[in-house]
């Protein structure tokens, strides 16, 4: 998910929610799971940070029940023709990679799709456009270097450092600078996908709990990292799905792009919610 | 009370049926093998055991059984070995330690911090600002973390507070150099060597000490529902902290 540009209205949005439940068609809809211990297999694990990035997802499932594992929501039923658990992850690293570790050992999913709201990083996308991610990388990571006080702050000189990851089989410490590619069958039939409220382009997600609305940073990031749009999760759950050997994919439309002065729109998530109900429907049963 | 409670059970849903049998008394998390060697030499019946690409050893350190997490240092690791740690072998608490840096002015190389909250301070709002305009972080401001609760629920929180029984047992705690004080421990894939910038975290976060790991891994304990506490050595050497967790384990029932 991008993005809480407007913060404490955000914040005072979610205290007057009136009983933080799912929407009440929701409640109607999906089955809450009796046998929590029964176990469940899933072809594919469909995440999304925000309520508004699950909704039309959860809503698409036929047969929807619903399951709790630990402060994590997952919604299990079929979409075309995959069984699919919809994950509310919440946002962020420490949640999304919690939620994703459940979700991976909960129910063994052969394919991950994490999909949300970003913001831009270059001038050619705009409000509602889909990145499919050919790559995912974490950009927040950095050091910089000695300053003293009054001599201010240089963010355009700080290194950056890549995520790490030990090897499971041979216990090798490898950087993965370019962070994590997508899985090219899921690419492949992404970008044959309608979005049905814009346009789609394969590309390059960052993620960091960042919202960067400084233009020359925002470029800093694009000619760094190769990004064309920012968001908190995809390339922490790329990462985790990379060391369980999980195939994995990112959807990230456009909810704000500051270089045309769109500010974060969140009903921008329900584009990619439909572009993904559309490639699950697209995507070959999984193997 | 009724979160906390909320969270405990929540839990008891996460650890997944058959990953393991009865659940340890403490998970302790070091970033490396130098901030663990002091750990595992006093460990008696250790047990490596990888699980995916996080390692583990189980045994037993001042008559607790334990489990020891080597975090590998940065937010990703640590979250992802915690989360594993507390899925699979259910502690009763997490034990976060090793060598920081100091945002705190008043503190000096060899003092301890032991963690009163823990501040992940990696979130930031930057202000909008025009091509050629700069990029200036003194400006930035704090983006908390929505940590999510049973109920589809985002709970907003700057900090994640130390479970008050195990700070004052570690606030007895003596550093082989320097002064024990309480204090905020913040973590971030950081490192932060500008005076301005780090004046700004703290004036943001009111973060003591900075590190890769801890607040993140506190992070993730309180998002599963089990009570964390930790400590620092400001510039410590290797083991430093390491050496201070039999003498905690001693003082802590």
């Amino acid at each position: 998910m991008k993005r809480l540009l407007l913060l404490p209205l955000v914040l005072a949005a979610m205290a007057l929610r009136a009983d933080d439940e799912p929407s009440a068609w929701m409640r109607d809809k999906v089955e809450v799971a009796a046998a929590a211990d029964r176990p469940v297999t899933v072809d594919i694990l469909v995440q999304g940070a925000e309520q508004l990035e699950v909704d039309d997802l959860v809503a698409a499932l036929h047969q929807p029940q619903k399951r709790a594992v630990g402060p994590f929501s997952f919604w299990i039923g079929t979409i075309g023709p995959h069984r699919v658990a919809v994950s509310l992850t919440g946002e962020g690293l420490i949640n999304c990679t919690a939620a994703t570790i459940a979700g991976i050992e909960e129910f063994a999913p052969k394919l991950i799709v994490n999909q949300g709201t970003s913001g831009a990083q270059v001038r050619y996308l705009g409000l509602h456009d889909i990145i499919v991610g050919r790559r995912a990388l974490d950009y927040g990571n950095f050091t910089s270097l000695p300053r003293g006080p009054g001599e201010g702050s240089a963010p355009l000189t700080w290194q950056p450092v890549p995520q790490r990851l030990r090897d499971p089989a041979t216990g090798k410490w490898t950087a993965f600078p370019e962070g994590f590619a997508g899985d090219p069958i899921a690419l492949a039939v992404a970008m044959r996908t309608r979005n049905p409220m814009g346009r789609v382009f394969a590309g390059v997600i960052g993620s960091a709990h960042e919202v960067n609305l400084e233009l020359d940073r925002v470029g800093w990031s694009h000619r760094t990292f190769g990004m064309d749009v920012e968001e908190m999760e995809s390339g922490h759950v790329a990462a985790i799905a990379h060391a369980f050997g999980v195939r994995c994919i990112a959807f990230r439309v456009v909810s704000d792009a500051p270089y045309e002065h769109v500010p974060f729109f969140p009903l921008a998530a329900r584009a990619t919610a439909l572009f993904t109900v559309n490639f699950l429907e697209n995507l070959p049963p999984m193997r | 009370m009724i979160r906390r409670f909320l969270a405990a059970a929540a839990f008891l849903f996460l650890i997944p049926a058959g990953l393991h049998s009865a659940g340890v008394d403490v998970l302790l998390v070091g970033a490396d093998d130098e901030e663990l060697k002091p750990v595992l030499a006093q460990m008696s019946g250790a047990a490596e055991q990888r699980i995916v690409s996080w390692t583990f050893w189980s045994g037993t350190l001042a008559g607790h059984p334990v489990v020891v997490l080597r975090a590998e240092g940065d937010p990703l690791n640590a979250v992802a070995g915690t989360t594993l740690g507390l899925r699979h072998f259910s502690p009763r608490l997490v034990v976060v330690f090793g060598s920081a840096r100091a945002h705190d002015p008043a503190l000096a190389p060899g003092d301890l911090v032991v963690a009163r909250e823990f501040a992940a301070f990696d979130g930031m709002i930057s202000r909008v600002t025009p091509e050629d305009g700069g990029s200036d972080p003194t400006k930035w401001i704090a983006l908390p973390h929505l940590l999510m609760e049973p109920g589809e629920k985002p709970v907003p929180q700057m900090r994640f507070p130390a479970d008050n029984t195990a700070l004052a047992v570690a606030s007895r705690l003596h550093p082989a150099r320097g002064r024990t004080a309480a204090g905020v421990m913040g973590s971030a894939g950081q490192v932060n060597r500008e005076a301005d910038r780090i004046a700004r975290l703290r004036a943001l976060w009111g973060t003591s000490t900075e590190d890769a790991e801890s607040a993140h891994v506190a992070g993730c304990a309180r998002l599963l529902g089990v009570p964390v506490a930790g400590w620092c050595v400001v510039d410590g050497t290797a083991g430093e902290a390491g050496a201070l967790v039999v003498p905690f384990l001693k003082e802590w029932k």
